[in-house]
């Protein structure tokens, strides 16, 4: 990299040096001097369109916009002489001349650029008798956003947000000069995970959040800068509430993590907290019945029944993955040091790392990659921001991406799809490293293409979802193979809960505790556990915020276990398909009625305040485990307290030897493949579970606003295969594996490969666990049900 | 009468001169057979320069220096030949186009060797549907005489000429909002720089010529530097058509040698004013020049004397206006065909425009105030000078002119609540 | 797609270095056949040049020979500025109007005229003129309008905005 050259330059007399190219507007930011802005965004390419921004530059016959021109050595910049006032006057007069001044009821009114930049610099209420001309007003926009064409000033950052940031080009300016509009084809919805960011820049009322709408003034809100755990990625947000609830989210830029965007399940995932759902106290099981109870009573219980259990050796705890760092530490702590097991566990579903023992990349890698290869990993679905990153570095810095995996899933950038069994990748990734190793050919012309790719790329990122240990060991031999040929690179791991990273870290594994320290006696893993509780083995189980019913790959095991262990206490923030087998269930805190660290995909460990108080009964999972302590009678290993908890998670990590190369966590004893390859008779077909943002149970299913996008489940089938079987689009079909089945809608396309269906995961009404074994692989029937007109209404 | 020897319309309306057999007959492709056989690219490029010649395409710049903006740095560069003709009051390109497709297809072509470009296209407006159809058969009977396309007559040079045709959007014009129209997206100016000839057409470095530019292209090099530079003002050299329009007893396209009186435009070439009318405004450069009066009728036809006089040459669209003309009905047309064309970017020029327009056609209506009166007297300031593209600076210029010079006619529209003149358009027998 | 619209496409993007380019000219196509620019030609068009429909719609109603509802088998087009103004263009609009019964931007009702004022056609030296079907005419008067009329009812219509 060349020293970039400074520039000097005066602004209103200041002067100032930065480096050569700044844009002028961002040169006087570092007086202190604002320009106002409204089309111009730090974020997308300038485009001065909105003229606000005129101002005077010596030597130019013009006034000229500060957005888009760029300093040189000597420049001398006048923003506030009476021209640019003038010019800035006219600017507001013309798009205050048709707007329908509605500040009262609007919901930007109090953070609004044209209400405050009217203020400073505006012509006041002179020429405004103009009759006004009308725009639609309330447009639907889609599941989430409502648009007020009379407010719109055609800044158009919604739609180059659209277009240069999400990739999606589905938000567009139609018709032309004033009667301009911001609109979609044929007055379509719009639908895209990240439709929230548009009301944040958005400078006017004009795109407002449905969720939002009416709801609060600005200025009554409270902050409390949190980090979004909806998935791994670990958004900065600020969340803002209003005599203690919750009103909304707001982007907190972390441009290392989030780029100053949120995706839509994370800025709109909070307003579960008050629905009825929502687990207010804890509850206990009598005459079979989950009753109301005292925190005293679930306490003494589940004090009595886990202590009993652990004295015999015959206790697990499950969970730590939708934790804070401290309390999945707490969590851990009470498994070890309370209870006197490591049988603890975080991984609830099918993945066996939440991070790469090595090779860990970050998230800005991704930025300067020229190769990213997606292993099995869908991230538009699973890490919406990270995806962002992704879309960014394929549209604008050309890098190319490569999907390896059984579907070809539906990405908002050109990619390269690489049809590959899961079970098969591992061999795939073996083969390349010898390929780049000794130069041998792999097999198959996309696998020669591959090893070409990555011959060629100078810096390569690989997303992996962490499930297959084969594909991962595999992975990790790749890339160091890459860098010992002198390239960069490396994995990020997408996590499945949005503290996985964190959980592993503080030691809610089996095998490792805090800071990755290998023990001498590895304990259980959840599948282990769920097995050992199933087969009679296991008197009593803890499980905190994780649901196996519902995400555990063998479903059928998992019910079978919960619903054999003989004494079950769950703390949830509402009811789950787990807690509904429990004896006790605790009534949790959520994200924003605690504070504490999470650490997200990358390793990252971030600080979130509290938002909001809990309701009167509802504890932290800090403050359940550390009651239990006390009545198990060791009081002194626990404490409720973050700040406590922390600084002795910092002391042990420090203290902690962990192994070199770092220890993986124990894995399940692998469950025999029964092979990914075809069934010629299309008598069975291979079950892939496909993740969707919306999807999940728990609170996102409790959620009013996220009802709205929530997907249908549902079963896809290559077009062939749907010959063979007689199924049309939307014909209801029912999937049977040995252990159960489940009825869902047809999709019929070529979105799956011959011989596999393609259903959506995490499904309450049709959980896809059902048809999976542990290693969550699974062979099913296809019967379609009888053709009646009502199947599917 | 006029005893200027036309030039590149020499000949139009006398023979087809979009048959091949017809134009060569009279001289046609011998220029370009002369460029392809002795002389190099740069060697046309240093006659163009030489010449002065000033772009006929409304702004005037000289087209040898354009033509040198061009980096060289090997990378593919395009020729764009701008026929979108749609400023208000001009009507030659498209005359050129219909009545002399083959004389373009000369100067195009000897225009791109001189600036290396193998790919050219023409934007040809949308409306001018004929006109295409006679371009394209042109174009063929040119290719098939290896006048275009492969090694062009036997040299290394070779250039392919793609037709592109608009759609209504007079932005599409201006010319990087023409780039945007033939990449295929909405015809939105760009924000400069980059500058075309740096990154224009696909990110290349591109050049952008109006149609009788090109065409003049070819007679300089015939005819040589000299020649052009000696006609007319030194600084504004060669001759030019100006479309004459309005009040005038023939209006058509005329070719002058830039330089003469207003005066000799209307009386000499145009038959001068319809009897027993007077002069009240004329508007020597399309719809986006100031309009100049009686007083004015001196003023030498150029870019400079124009200029001096604060309105332009612009693409040479003289519109002429008499006593039975209201200048408000006559600005009420000119701001509603910017607010229509507005492509809608900049603030100004997109609720500026729209605001001038209602209230004109308010005034018009009989139904405007003092105070609309007021706004047009200080709104150019906020409108002109703001904006991305010069389309917005072209919506005030006639308005305010006329405003100034007929105050009393705008204020007895508010007075009368109706429109003073009678018989506004009496001359339609 | 209809076969005959994927090959004309596939020709139209030939002919560029980006078949985006193409885009306007498979919609003057698709309009030549259809009428109008139809919700499936946007689709089609999308598809074609590898956009969004989205951003097919956006350019497609940025220019006005885009119609993007049936407008009629005969577009009288008639000019509106300036120079046509000087010389009578309002009457012989007035009498257009008053002739086929509908007004600015309208089509009658059997679907058969529809009416426009548009900008400067740029033949301003024969005003008042106006396009039929993009076709010219010039020095129009009521008494030649009449005419005109006679003879577009007379003849089968032509596509009303042909392609090329
Ligand atoms: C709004 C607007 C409309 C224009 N329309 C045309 C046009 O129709 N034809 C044209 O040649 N130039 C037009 N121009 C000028 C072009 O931008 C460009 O300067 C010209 O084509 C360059 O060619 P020349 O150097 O040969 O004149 C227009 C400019 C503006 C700002
Ligand atoms: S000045 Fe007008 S026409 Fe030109 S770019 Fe701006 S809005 Fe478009
Ligand atoms: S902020 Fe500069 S033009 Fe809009």
């Amino acid at each position: 990299m060349s020293e970039t050259k400074m520039v000097k330059l005066l602004i209103d007399g200041q002067e100032v040096t930065v480096p050569d190219g700044t844009l002028v507007v961002e040169a006087a930011k570092q007086l202190g001097t604002q320009i106002p802005v409204y089309c111009y965004h730090p974020k997308m390419d300038p485009v001065g369109l909105c003229r606000i921004c005129l101002v005077e530059i010596e030597k130019a016959p013009k006034l000229q916009i500060a957005c888009s021109t760029r300093v040189t050595e000597g420049m001398v910049v006048r923003t506030m002489s009476p021209k640019v006032a003038e010019a800035r006057r006219g600017v507001l007069e013309f798009l205050l001349l048709n707007h329908p001044l509605d500040c009262p009821i609007c919901d930007k009114g109090g953070e609004c650029d044209l209400q405050d930049f009217t203020m400073e610099y505006g012509p006041g209420a002179s020429r405004l008798t103009e009759p006004k001309l009308h725009k639609p007003k309330r447009v639907d926009l889609g599941p989430t956003i409502v648009l007020d064409e009379e407010r719109c000033i055609l800044c158009r950052r919604c739609t180059r947000f659209d277009n240069e940031i999400a990739q999606e080009r589905n938000l567009v300016v139609v018709e032309r000069g004033h009667n301009s509009l911001i609109g979609t084809i044929d007055g379509g919805d719009y639908e895209s995970y990240f439709s929230g960011n548009t009301t944040e820049i958005c400078p006017v009322g004009a795109l407002t959040s449905k969720a939002y709408r009416f709801r609060a003034r600005p200025w009554d809100l409270s902050h409390a800068d949190s980090v979004c755990t909806q998935c791994s990625v670990g958004c900065n947000y600020r969340v803002d509430a209003r005599f203690g609830n919750i009103m909304r989210t707001f982007t907190r830029e972390n441009s290392d993590v989030d780029g100053g965007w949120i995706c839509d399940r994370g800025r709109y995932t909070f307003n579960y907290l008050y629905e009825p759902a929502r687990l207010r106290e804890p509850l206990v099981r009598r005459d079979g019945d989950l009753e109301r109870a005292s925190f005293a009573e679930a306490v003494a219980l589940t004090a009595e029944k886990l202590g009993a259990a652990a004295a015999a050796g015959r206790a697990g705890v499950i969970g730590g993955g939708r934790l804070s760092d401290e309390e999945a530490f707490a969590l851990q702590l009470f498994a070890r040091k309370v209870l006197g097991t490591n049988n603890i566990d975080h991984r609830a579903r099918l993945q066996r790392y939440a991070s790469p023992a090595r090779f860990g990349a970050r998230l800005r890698d991704l930025d300067d990659a020229d190769l990213i290869l997606m292993f099995g990993a869908i991230t538009p679905e699973q890490a919406p921001i990270l995806d962002l990153r992704i879309r960014r570095a394929v549209a604008r810095n050309a890098a190319h991406l490569v999907f390896v995996g059984p579907f070809k899933p539906d990405l908002a950038v050109p990619f390269h799809y690489v049809e590959y069994a899961t079970g098969a990748i591992g061999d795939l990734m073996e083969a390349l490293a010898d390929a780049l190793k000794r130069g041998a050919q792999p097999q198959g012309a996309f696998a020669i293409d591959l090893a070409r790719n990555l011959n060629e790329a100078s810096k390569i990122v690989a997303v992996h979802n962490g499930r297959n240990p084969v594909a991962a060991s595999a992975l990790e031999q790749l890339i160091e193979t890459l860098l010992a040929v002198g390239k960069r690179g490396g994995i990020l791991v997408v996590g499945s809960q949005g503290n996985a990273r964190g959980a592993e870290a503080v030691g809610c594994v089996p095998n490792l505790g805090p800071g990755y320290a290998p023990l001498a006696n590895a304990g259980m893993t959840t599948a282990e556990m769920l097995t050992a509780a199933a087969n009679g083995k296991l008197d009593a189980l803890f499980i905190a915020g994780a649901n196996p019913a519902l995400t555990f790959p063998d479903g059928a095991l998992a019910r079978k276990a919960l619903e054999s262990v003989p004494f079950l206490a769950v703390a949830e923030q509402v009811m789950t398909e787990t807690a509904a087998y429990a004896n006790v269930v605790f009534a949790a805190a959520s994200q924003f009625e605690k504070r504490g660290h999470v650490t997200n995909l990358e390793g990252r460990r971030q600080a979130f305040a509290q938002a909001v108080e809990a309701p009167i009964y509802v504890a932290t999972d800090a403050a359940i485990v550390s009651a239990l302590a006390s009545a198990l009678n060791k009081p002194d290993v626990l404490d409720d307290d973050p700040d406590w908890l922390f600084s002795r998670l910092q002391a042990v990590e420090q203290a902690a030897k962990p192994a070199e190369p770092l220890a993986r966590p124990k894995l399940d004893p692998s469950v025999t493949a029964h092979g990914d390859n075809l069934d010629a008779q299309r008598k069975t077909f291979t079950v892939v579970p496909v993740p969707k943002l919306y999807a999940g149970g728990g609170p996102s299913l409790h959620d009013p606003g996220l009802a709205p996008m929530r997907p249908q489940a549902r079963a896809s089938f290559h077009e062939d295969d749907a010959l063979l079987l007689g199924i049309a689009q939307d014909r209801v079909v029912t999937l049977t594996g040995p252990n159960g089945s489940i009825t869902v809608a047809a999709n019929v396309g070529t979105s799956a490969a011959v011989g596999t269906v393609l259903v959506t995961a995490d499904m309450p009404e049709a959980p896809v666990n059902r048809l999976l074994d542990a290693s969550g692989r699974g062979r099913v029937t296809v019967t379609p049900a009888p053709l009646r007109k009502e199947a599917l209404a | 009468m006029a005893t200027f020897e036309p030039v590149i319309m020499k000949g139009i309306g006398e023979s087809d001169l979009a048959d091949i057999d017809v134009y060569e007959r009279g001289g046609g492709f011998s220029v370009l057979r002369k460029v392809m056989s002795d002389m190099t690219p740069d060697a046309v490029a240093a006659v163009v320069t030489e010449s002065n010649l000033r772009g006929r395409g409304g702004a005037g710049f000289p087209t040898g220096r354009k033509w040198s903006f061009l980096p060289k740095d090997g990378r593919p560069r395009y020729l764009v030949c701008n026929c979108d003709e749609a400023e208000p009051g001009t009507f030659k390109d498209r005359m050129l186009l219909e009545k002399t497709p083959l004389q373009l297809i000369e100067g195009l072509v000897i225009s791109a060797y001189a600036m290396g470009a193998k790919q050219a296209y023409i934007y040809i407006r949308g409306e001018f549907l004929e006109g295409s159809r006679i371009f394209r058969r042109a174009l063929a009977a040119a290719q098939s005489r290896n006048y275009l396309g492969d090694r062009i007559l036997g040299s290394d040079f070779s250039l392919d000429l793609v037709v592109h045709r608009g759609a209504g959007a007079y932005i599409c014009g201006e010319e990087t909002a023409q780039l945007e129209s033939i990449e295929g997206r909405r015809g939105e100016p760009r924000l400069k720089p980059p500058f075309p000839a740096v990154a224009g057409l696909y990110g290349m470095p591109t050049v952008v010529n109006n149609v009788e530019t090109l065409c003049y292209v070819k007679h300089i090099i015939e005819r040589g530097a000299q020649w052009f530079a000696k006609i007319g003002p030194e600084k504004s050299p060669g001759p030019k058509i100006m479309s004459v329009s309005g009040h005038v007893r023939q209006p058509g396209n005329y070719e002058i040698p830039l330089g003469i009186p207003a005066r000799e435009l209307i009386d000499e070439y145009a038959g001068g004013l319809l009897p027993g009318r007077k002069l009240k405004a004329f508007q020597p450069g399309g719809a986006s020049s100031a309009a100049l009066f009686e007083e004015d009728l001196d003023v030498g036809i150029d870019f400079d004397s124009l200029a001096a006089k604060r309105t332009m040459l612009g693409s040479g669209g003289f519109v002429v206006m008499d006593d039975t003309a209201c200048m408000v009905n006559c600005a009420r047309t000119l701001t509603r065909f910017f607010e229509h064309e507005s492509c809608g970017q900049c603030t100004p020029c997109r609720e500026g425009g729209q605001w001038v327009a209602r209230m004109v056609a308010r005034l018009e209506a009989g139904e405007g105030s003092q105070e609309d009166l007021r706004v047009l007297n200080v709104i150019n300031n906020t409108i002109t000078g703001t904006n991305l593209c010069p389309l917005g600076d072209s919506i005030m210029p006639f308005l305010s002119s006329v405003l100034k010079r007929f105050p009393d006619e705008f204020a007895a529209h508010v007075a009368h609540g109706a429109c003073p003149i009678k018989d506004v358009t009496a001359v339609v027998a | 797609m209809t076969p005959e619209r994927l090959a004309r496409g596939h020709e139209l993007v030939a002919r560029y270095p980006r078949p985006q380019s193409a885009l306007v000219p498979f919609l003057q196509y698709c309009q030549e056949q259809d009428g109008y620019v139809t919700l499936q030609a946007m689709r089609d068009a999308a598809e074609l040049v590898g956009i969004t429909p989205g951003e097919v719609e956006s350019i497609a109603s940025f220019y006005t020979l885009l119609f993007k509802a049936p407008a009629g088998k005969h577009i009288v087009q008639v000019c509106r500025t300036l120079s046509c103004m000087l010389r009578g263009a309002e009457d012989l609009q007035a009498y257009i109007k008053r002739r086929l019964g509908i007004g600015h931007l309208e089509t009658s009702a059997d679907g058969q005229y529809y009416y426009e004022e548009v900008e400067c056609l740029a033949a301003c030296d024969r005003a008042p003129c106006l396009q039929h079907n993009l076709e010219y005419h010039y020095d129009v008067t009521p008494a030649s309008f009449d005419k005109l009329l006679d003879s577009w009812q007379a003849s089968a219509p032509a596509p009303a905005m042909p392609a090329e």
